[in-house]
């Protein structure tokens, strides 16, 4: 019987924690194990909810403790073979400059361990980190072998150093991130609202694999009346389990992933929407939804065949 | 969509406090806001040598607790209380949860008082008067607790050596707690060593002993497990006055429901389960498969044995 079980995959999850809601590490974990990773939970920060909200308590790890616990513990005493590392929101630069040592000398000295890097930087114009954070994220794209990054419009922006308005200055900075960062060997960005289709009422999901071809591929997605918080986060989670889940004999596409993971995130935010909105007076106005409804929607994250959003469209670079 | 807050010990690899309660509850469609007690690399059964990370100290659990209070003032059905490393965790958690529960008196609040195992305490004797004060509070603060023999002694205050003994000791506790499960009664009470005995009692009725076979080698977490699985089966109980649900076939649930994942986790094992405490390597492959036995948590009825033993 025991020959018949597939291995687990292991990922070993650096992000925020919330004890309330669905972002960062919340968002990721529920997701990831639903869909059968082990996953090693490594919190950088410990708060009670989100800063979305309009108070929230709790305190940063130190970047002492997030060191010890991977490299004496995770890595030294327990010698623990990882799949995947998904790096996201890490509270200083030192500890950003630490822990992104550590985890790519893990890459460098295995090479089944794969880094999915979300380069938590802001959104929306709004740093979340000190400014220095942007360099020294550039620096670890520039050195370190990463397997995927995924970066919103605002933190894409900051990496290349061009405003992104149209899917022209889009397929730029691919060409500009692929030219700075040929060690990244892919790249999701993951939502762009471009002027292009500024009348059409979608958002544009990116990616391009430099691996696969020299094409840029995206998906127009429609949009829904409100925001969500942790979306992104639940977008690189799904993207490792899709890419990286070995389910299937060979690697897949970026483009085909993505499409899945479009379809899985559309249609959790879709519910999560309807649920939010069912004792409300319908309005014209957006809605800012706090917390995605991860639990209520595991039925979706149940799916073993997951549908794909649509065709994605491509761009030559 | 029912929703808790469980305050106790988070460790990045592996299975237990937070990590082995959050996910089963999930799966059982809770959503779980996990107040983290403690972040560890991996719990303590691995060597103390080899376990990182700190603990959350009060100024810190203080301020989590007070700032998710204030903005979720209503938002919990169920609390859940577990593995806190010292006096003041413990304390802290106390006023916090106590004064949530008299705000939300229909709430219910598990309380596993941890504090030791089988003679020995591996929290400082200053925890002791904490949890007794919690327990025995005649407010009737906490709903359900899950003490081992041992804690049940320290609630209790004497050692308990007989049936009858256990009776009135229950008895007695229940002035204060509608609802307790001893995990693991001294053997040496019922006859056959091969077995673990577990007494579940609802006020006011009989005391239930159940046997479950005993399976040796070192599991961590099971307890964390069994207090996060009950809570869920009593709560369906208490949260709903026409319920036909009983509490005895609740608890027996809950005790197939870990024997079937004690089972999975073994057959992921590589045939030795006497794992050695402080063997770090060992201890990696002893750890629940909380995530392979996802679709365990939910199965009722399905294929249960009876492990109901007999009355006390």
């Amino acid at each position: 019987m025991t020959s018949t079980l597939r291995t687990t995959k292991k990922v070993l999850s650096i992000q925020s924690h919330v004890i309330h809601g669905y972002v960062g590490n919340k968002a990721a974990t529920f997701p990831l194990q639903y869909r059968g990773w082990d996953v090693d939970v490594l919190n950088t920060v410990q708060f009670s909810n989100h800063p979305g909200y309009a108070h929230f308590t709790g305190f940063k790890c130190s970047t002492e403790e997030l060191v010890e616990i991977v490299e004496k513990g995770l890595v030294g005493a327990l010698d623990i073979k990882y799949d995947a590392v998904l790096s996201g929101y890490l509270p200083n630069v030192q500890a950003l400059q630490k822990m992104a040592g550590i985890v790519g000398r893990m890459c460098e000295e295995d090479d089944n361990v794969q880094w999915v890097l979300d380069p938590v930087l802001g959104d929306n114009g709004r740093l979340y980190v000190e400014e220095q954070c942007v360099a020294v994220y550039q620096d670890i794209m520039h050195r370190s072998k990463i397997f995927l990054a995924t970066p919103n419009q605002f933190e894409m922006e900051l990496l290349v150093g061009m405003p992104i308005r149209t899917l022209d200055d889009a397929k730029r900075g691919f060409e500009q991130f692929h030219e700075k960062f040929p060690r990244v060997t892919r790249v999701v960005v993951t939502s762009l609202e471009l002027s292009d289709f500024s009348n059409d009422n979608v958002y544009v999901v990116a990616g391009f694999d430099s691996s696969l071809s020299d094409e840029v591929f995206f998906y127009k997605i429609p949009k829904i009346n409100a925001t969500f918080s942790g979306s992104g986060d639940l977008i690189s989670a799904l993207l490792t389990d899709s890419l990286l889940n070995g389910h299937g004999p060979i690697q897949q596409p970026l483009s085909t992933s993505l499409g899945q993971v479009l379809w899985l995130v559309t249609t959790i935010l879709q519910k999560t929407y309807e649920l939010n909105v069912v004792d409300r007076v319908p309005h014209d106005e957006a809605i800012r939804i706090k917390d995605l409804k991860l639990i209520q929607c595991k039925d979706i994250l149940k799916r073993n065949l997951v549908p794909s959003i649509g065709k994605p469209e491509t761009i030559k670079i | 969509m029912p929703r808790l807050l469980a305050t106790q010990s988070h460790v990045v690899h592996g299975y237990v406090g937070n990590k082995a309660a959050t996910f089963p509850l999930q799966c059982l469609g809770w959503d779980v806001d996990c107040c983290n007690s403690v972040q560890f690399s991996n719990h303590t059964g691995y060597g103390l040598d080899k376990v990182f990370g700190t603990i959350t100290d009060e100024t810190d659990l203080k301020q989590l607790l007070s700032g998710l209070f204030d903005n979720f003032p209503r938002d919990y059905q169920a609390l859940l209380s577990g593995y806190l490393p010292n006096k003041n965790s413990v304390r802290c958690m106390g006023t916090y949860y106590a004064k949530f529960k008299e705000e939300n008196p229909e709430i219910i609040w598990l309380m596993d008082p941890v504090m030791g195992d089988e003679g020995q305490l591996y929290v400082s004797e200053d925890v002791i008067p904490e949890y007794r004060k919690i327990a025995l509070s005649p407010k009737q603060l906490v709903d359900i607790i899950t003490p081992n023999q041992f804690e049940l002694e320290i609630l209790y205050g004497e050692e308990i050596k007989t049936k009858e003994h256990l009776k009135k000791a229950l008895e007695k506790l229940h002035r204060t707690i509608p609802v307790i499960i001893v995990t693991s009664c001294d053997c040496k009470m019922f006859d056959d060593q091969d077995f673990i005995y577990c007494v579940a009692s609802m006020k006011g009725k009989t005391p239930v002993v159940y046997r479950v076979p005993f399976i040796d080698s070192y599991f961590t977490g099971v307890g964390d497990l069994f207090s996060a699985l009950l809570l869920d089966r009593v709560y369906k109980i208490l949260s709903n006055p026409t319920t036909t649900l009983e509490f005895e076939d609740q608890v027996n649930n809950v005790l197939n429901v870990i024997q079937k994942v004690l089972n999975v986790t073994r057959s992921y094992t590589s045939g030795k389960i006497n794992a050695k405490m402080g063997s770090a390597l060992e201890m990696k492959e002893m750890e629940l498969r909380i995530i392979e036995s996802r679709d365990i948590y939910e199965t009722i009825n399905i294929n249960e044995k009876d492990y109901v033993y007999t009355r006390l």
